[in-house]
């Protein structure tokens, strides 16, 4: 494709130019005139890290199968890149209208000439670089401002955003038209063909003020649809203390409750099978099939584990076709699995054996993320990595067995000791802990727990191989709990980040061990994304505020900017501490309690009060805990119930 | 096991890949179109390609060479068919041929590259027309050449005469260890050079220069100093590259027979 010469030059002076030319092997090309729905599938984020979501192949796939939809993609351009697209002259004064708008990288097409714009949300700290995008590309950030009564407003594309983010959409409430809860495969392409039902209606109706309702009209026609939440369509009212009263619904069109949307049979939704391939480094830049969805073991602080139920799976067979017909039409030499648990797949063994057969066959590097590390899996791990081991990864979240039991995180530390032991022996040198601190009813003994942990794998190491002790290394990496909608603990009051400062330091002592490396979170970025993660309507000026102050990028440490933050909650009037530290009780009206994810808030309420009791909640392979999920859909779909990990889990494992 | 090599070119915007991408982007069309290549043995296997000479980020290439050994044995055009059909938009396989002969890499034959640069230089002369701010720090890339107060930039003749009868071209280049830039000369390495002003003002160079392992000219620093002696502005990324052409020490048809 060949490309004008302001484009050129402004590539020219671009770091890493490659991101903004698409061009890559599978692009999808179609005659943008021949479509009735064009749609830009927008990551808010840099190429590299868009390009290794799997979300993005999927909804690519799925749209442009069909002949009537187009979807391009467009990412977050790198500060460089924006600085350039607003013109140099401009880059202190921001300019009005950028000097090139964002663009599609299928076609060079302005963004802001699409029906459709989806961002995805993936990570709250993804939010500025939202606003960014709509003004580079143009588009007034304000949905109200994008839905004038001046018919010329109407042009704007229809501003949707989904994913894992979308479960609390009220912090961007302001700004999307559209937001899409729960899988999106059946949903997004049918909000695609809704919108060219209603322009297509449009185009027929002559005259301009006919056209100024398109936007409405179509708002209305999917407000009813499972997944569907306009967010204009419902108002916020606040009590006196500044908690929400209720959320009222304006319109008739809208539900008082968004149900989620399900995909009820994996097996038969399509998966990509001719995965866009980059023409430069990705993060991951790999084959990928997912194995399922949705995960049984239920801890408590896990948003995924909550919003992605029930268990789902895709038949052996398909997940190794889907593998071997995606390394043949990328070139890939390396193939990943995906799930939130790979070993809680039902006939996980057969198919590590098949796949380990066919991946060497034909030279192709296999990466199974989170086993479980019984011994199976360590056969597999020995395999596949050979004599180049990379680390072992242990995930206790906490230090101490019952602070692992108000979470409901199973594993014990006989679990983790007996394994480390195995690994040693088996011949790797790197094992790695992962531990979150501020989780409800923490104290200082449990932090202990964390260094004990870590000494007693040193040792361990010390008796296997001796005093020496070889080139072993124990890496600590710590996070900070952020409470998140949708969870038993979603009416926890988060640590302050003094009480984190304190609690890394305290860890660091505690760590100076020899061979144990300590890394941490820093702990304003978890505040941060605490607000979003549980914020309510108010926030969106805040954030509004933060991009204006020149916020972006808030994910990057480099780029995050911890004191326009604290300028932008000021000029707003938002205080963060009211949605961190704060506790909330069960009777106060959540900001997203109008969005259902069909898991019933009173299992999250029980789930809560085991959790204070110190009382586990088993995988629910042994026997339904009555989440409420199986009231709209069949839990384990398409797995295979006669599997020992549902034998072993009903013998209580 | 058979050798080939095969001509291709970049161009549009794909060039806007690096050199490591390329090496990225052949090695998978092997993998997608089902044409093993040969692994080199030992404890780290590496498949057994390469180009005779990386092209620059932004530079298109127009008869450029790529190596490679293949496990079977393919018909030159077959083998071209298949793995045109797996590129991507920009590479353009033009012809394979046979090199079972080849005994060095094509890398060790390549001594000389032709390149035409072209320059935005038609703006109002006295505007563009002024040097590098006196007293900065040379930076690497900087030419040291005086700027020629009498080029006639309508006049390629002595615009030739004006660059090419110097007999030192200075330019400030990285070194390899220290942190300071060197000046070095880099007449020798020019073999020809003609000036062609285009209508739309543009000035178009074409270079032939040293390009191999033993001397080896960047077409940055022919920019630099060209730009310095006749006292045009323009900024860097006004400026285009083509790779004409690679010249190899000997015919490649002798080099494959």
């Amino acid at each position: 494709m060949n490309i004008d010469k302001d484009l050129e030059r402004i590539l020219r002076r671009v770091e890493k130019p490659a991101r903004y030319i698409g061009g890559e092997v599978n692009i999808v090309r179609k005659d943008p005139a021949e479509v009735k729905t064009r749609m830009a599938f927008a990551f808010p984020d840099t190429y590299e890290i868009g390009m290794s979501y799997l979300g993005l192949q999927i909804l690519y796939n799925i749209l442009n199968r069909n002949p009537d939809i187009y979807c391009e993609r467009v990412f977050a351009p790198a500060p460089d890149m924006e600085a350039l697209m607003r013109g140099e002259e401009n880059a202190a004064g921001r300019a009005q209208e950028p000097a090139r708008k964002l663009y599609t990288l299928e076609t060079f097409t302005p963004v802001s000439e699409m029906d459709l714009l989806g961002f995805t949300l993936q990570y709250e700290m993804s939010f500025t670089n939202i606003l960014n995008m709509l003004d580079l590309s143009g588009i007034p950030l304000r949905a109200a401002d994008r839905m004038a009564e001046d018919p010329d407003a109407e042009s704007w594309p229809v501003v949707i955003a989904g994913g894992p983010c979308a479960y609390n959409p009220e912090p961007l409430a302001d700004f999307i038209d559209v937001f899409l809860i729960g899988d999106g495969e059946e949903l997004l392409e049918r909000i695609c063909l809704e919108y060219a039902a209603v322009k297509e209606s449009y185009s027929k109706a002559s005259s301009d003020p006919a056209k100024a309702g398109l936007k409405l009209t179509f708002l209305r026609r999917i407000a009813g649809i499972d997944g569907v939440y306009v967010p204009a369509f419902y108002a916020p009212e606040y009590n006196e203390d500044g908690t929400l009263g209720q959320m009222r619904v304006t319109d008739a069109a809208a539900p008082e409750k968004v149900r989620r949307a399900v995909i009820s049979d994996l097996e038969n939704v399509a998966f990509p099978e001719k995965n866009l391939v980059p023409l430069i480094e990705t993060v991951h830049d790999r084959s990928v099939v997912e194995t399922f969805r949705g995960c049984t073991r239920g801890c408590r602080f896990c948003q995924a584990g909550m919003i992605y139920r029930p268990v789902r799976e895709r038949k052996k067979e398909t997940i190794l076709d889907l593998a071997m017909t995606q390394l043949a039409n990328t070139g890939h030499d390396e193939l990943s699995l995906l799930s939130l648990s790979t070993s809680d797949y039902s006939r996980f063994e057969d198919m590590a054996v098949e796949l380990m057969g066919l991946c060497r066959q034909q030279n192709v590097a296999l990466s199974l993320p989170s086993l479980r590390l019984d011994s199976f899996s360590f056969k597999v791990l020995d395999e596949i990595q050979g004599y180049r081991k990379s680390g072992l990864t242990f995930a206790p979240e906490a230090g101490s067995q019952r602070l692992r039991d108000v979470i409901n995180k199973n594993i014990t530390e006989k679990d983790i000791y007996d394994a480390t032991r195995q690994a040693i022996e088996l011949g790797w040198e790197h094992i790695k802990l992962y531990f979150m601190i501020g989780l409800p009813t923490e104290t200082y003994e449990d932090l202990d727990g964390i260094a004990e942990i870590a000494k007693n794998i040193v040792d361990i190491n010390y008796q296997i191989r001796g005093r020496k002790g070889g080139r072993f290394r124990v890496t600590v990496s710590v996070s900070n709990f952020v409470p998140k909608a949708h969870t038993p603990f979603q009416w926890e009051a988060q640590d302050t980040p003094a009480d984190f400062i304190a609690k890394h330091d305290y860890l660091a002592q505690k760590l100076r061990i020899k061979g144990v490396t300590f890394h941490y979170h820093e702990s304003n970025t978890s505040s941060l994304e605490a607000v979003f993660a549980r914020g309510d309507r108010r926030i969106c000026r805040a954030l509004e505020e933060a991009w204006r102050l020149g916020c972006r990028f808030d994910a990057w440490t480099e780029h995050f900017d911890e004191k326009k933050w604290a300028r932008a909650f000021e000029a707003a009037g938002i205080d963060p501490d009211f949605y961190t530290i704060r506790p909330r009780s069960t009777s106060e009206v959540l900001p997203w309690d109008h969005i259902d994810p069909l898991v019933r808030r009173g299992y999250l309420e029980e789930e809560r009060q085991r959790a204070y009791g110190g009382e586990t909640t088993p995988d629910c392979r042994e026997g339904c805990t009555g989440c409420g999920m199986n009231r709209f859909t069949e839990c384990f779909r398409g797995a295979d119930r006669s599997s020992a990990i549902f034998k072993n889990a009903a013998a209580g494992e | 096991m058979a050798k080939y090599v095969i001509e291709f070119a970049k161009t549009g915007t794909i060039c806007y890949t690096s050199h490591l991408d390329l090496m990225r982007i052949f090695k998978r069309v092997f993998k997608r179109t089902a044409t093993p290549l040969a692994y080199s043995q030992g404890f780290n296997p590496h498949p057994k390609m390469g180009f005779a000479q990386p092209l620059s980020l932004g530079y298109w290439g127009m008869e450029e060479f790529f190596e490679c050994e293949t496990e079977g044995e393919w018909e030159p055009d077959q083998l071209l068919q298949r793995l045109a059909e797996g590129m991507p938009e920009g590479i353009e396989l033009k012809r394979c041929l046979p090199a079972d002969h080849l005994t060095r890499t094509l890398a060790a034959h390549t001594v000389a590259a032709e390149y035409m640069i072209a320059v935005p230089a038609g703006a109002p002369a006295e505007e563009n027309r002024k040097g590098g701010a006196p007293g900065d720090a040379p930076a690497p890339g900087d030419a040291a050449v005086e700027q020629d107060p009498d080029a006639d930039l309508s006049d390629p003749r002595s615009l030739w005469h004006s660059y090419m009868d110097l007999d030192e071209i200075l330019v400030w280049k990285r070194q390899k260890k220290k942190k300071e830039p060197k000046l070095i000369n880099i007449r020798p390495m020019i073999r020809e050079m003609t000036f062609q002003l285009a209508e739309d003002g543009a000035l178009y160079v074409d270079a032939l220069l040293d390009g191999g392992s033993d001397s080896n000219l960047s077409p940055e620093l022919i920019i630099s100093s060209v730009c310095r002696r006749f006292g045009i502005a323009a900024d860097r990324s006004e400026v285009s590259v083509m790779r004409k052409k690679l010249v190899f020490d000997k015919p490649l048809e002798e080099l494959l027979s």
